[in-house]
């Protein structure tokens, strides 16, 4: 399919959806499946179908429920091992199933087999794009979108210089940007949660084009006055409280 | 930012329905009960729950309420496994804002609660010392806000 007709909600839904996000997720799907900075458009489009698959994951399930989520041993019921190294479809089944017990260490081991923090970033920003695309489906009672076909080209190896290590588990840009290449992510200080994906900038640029049709735009987010759409900013928060605490997440 | 917007609003801080998805019913955030059952049906296995908790938010808060509250999921199930993921701490300031906040709804207890380090006795003489005048300053905004608005609707 080509992502021009790719979420057309027409006759889908019972209620009219804004068109922003209608465009917002045209512009994901595009993104999918274009060549991005480490992984190539037929690797995003399979890391997007291994996101779908992990959470029907018998052996994720059994994992989940393990005291540890490190001493389990099994095989996942994955879609892309012809595509995907093994230790990404792993990584990609822990994001989507298990992603509250992640540990540094983990993140350092998945380098040593062949995952570099790069390629976990951006691995990542595609796992959390799809991920909410499709709850978002859900809780409109909405089937999900086919995915895109992968369009050909190089992934542009191309890292932050400016990128370094000290918060979090991977390298970031630092809260004050100078003046570059990356100067258009955020203007100030910047929080933790906005960073956190920058050692890949585009998924930064990705992640602020989502959540201003999810949410707020980065400008808006510091304006308490502001909910999303009819919604207050208290119920707004309501409903971002309560998907926190189902996954668990202290952020 | 639950905390921060209710205060904007002039509200008195309500946390029900976010450790506790039934306490949703008695909180004083309108519609807060249709706002949870959506969330909760979201995760829910059941197509079932989804049908009636779409009706319930659409016939309390309307047909847009609906499609925003399913965005704001999306939102969310995005952004936590981001934090997730990068293993980042929460901000200094926003770490001292919330910590009694955190204790009362069990937060602290999280596995991922580790990447945050604990705040500082300073900090948290700080945090008290500013909460007054952060309390002030965002009732003071919401105030502004409202008049700004109603002025609009009055011309």
């Amino acid at each position: 399919m080509t992502t021009n007709a790719a979420f057309d909600y027409s006759g889908r839904v019972e209620d009219p959806l804004r068109d922003d996000l209608r465009l917002a997720h045209q512009q994901a799907w595009e993104r999918i499946a274009q060549p991005g900075t480490w992984w190539s458009g037929r690797e995003r489009v399979a890391i997007a179908a291994e996101s779908r698959a992990a959470e029907y994951c018998v052996f994720c399930r059994k994992r989940r429920e393990a005291l540890s989520p490190f001493g389990e041993t099994g095989n996942h019921d994955d879609v892309s091992a012809d595509v995907l190294p093994l230790a990404a479809i792993d990584a990609i089944h822990r994001l989507v199933t298990d992603a509250s017990r992640l540990t540094e260490t983990w993140v350092k081991e998945l380098a040593e087999e062949g995952v570099p923090d790069t390629h976990y970033v951006e691995l990542l920003s595609v796992v959390v794009s799809i991920r909410s695309i499709d709850i978002f489906h859900r809780a409109m009672g909405i089937s999900p979108e086919p995915l895109p076909e992968p369009v050909a080209g190089e992934p542009s190896n191309k890292r932050p210089v400016a990128a370094a290590s000290g918060v979090g588990w991977v390298p970031m840009l630092p809260s004050r940007l100078r003046a570059g290449d990356e100067a258009d992510l955020w203007r100030g200080p910047a929080p933790n949660v906005i960073r956190a994906m920058s050692l890949v900038p585009d998924a930064v640029r990705w992640l602020k084009e989502l959540s201003a049709a999810h949410y707020l735009s980065m400008e808006n987010m510091p304006d308490f006055t502001r909910g999303r759409g009819p919604l207050s900013r208290a119920q707004t928060e309501l409903v971002a409280g309560r998907v926190s605490a189902i996954n668990e997440c202290f952020y | 930012m639950l905390r921060a917007s209710v205060e904007t609003e002039g509200l008195e801080t309500d946390y029900r329905g976010i450790a506790d998805a039934a306490s949703a019913e008695s909180s004083t955030v309108p519609g807060a009960g249709a706002l949870i059952g959506l969330v909760e049906a979201s995760f829910s296995s059941n197509p079932e729950d989804g049908v009636a908790a779409r009706l319930r938010l659409r016939e309390e808060l309307g047909a847009e309420a609906l499609v925003d509250t399913a965005a704001v999921i999306g939102n969310f199930e995005r952004m936590v496994r981001i934090a997730d993921g990068t293993g980042i701490p929460l901000d200094a300031p926003v770490n001292v804002a919330t910590e009694s906040v955190r204790r009362e709804l069990g937060i602290d207890g999280y596995s991922t609660a580790e990447n945050t380090g604990s705040v500082r006795r300073w900090q948290r003489w700080l945090g008290r010392a500013l909460e007054p005048v952060a309390r002030y300053g965002l009732r003071r905004l919401g105030r502004r806000a409202r008049e700004r608005s109603e002025s609009l609707i009055d011309s």
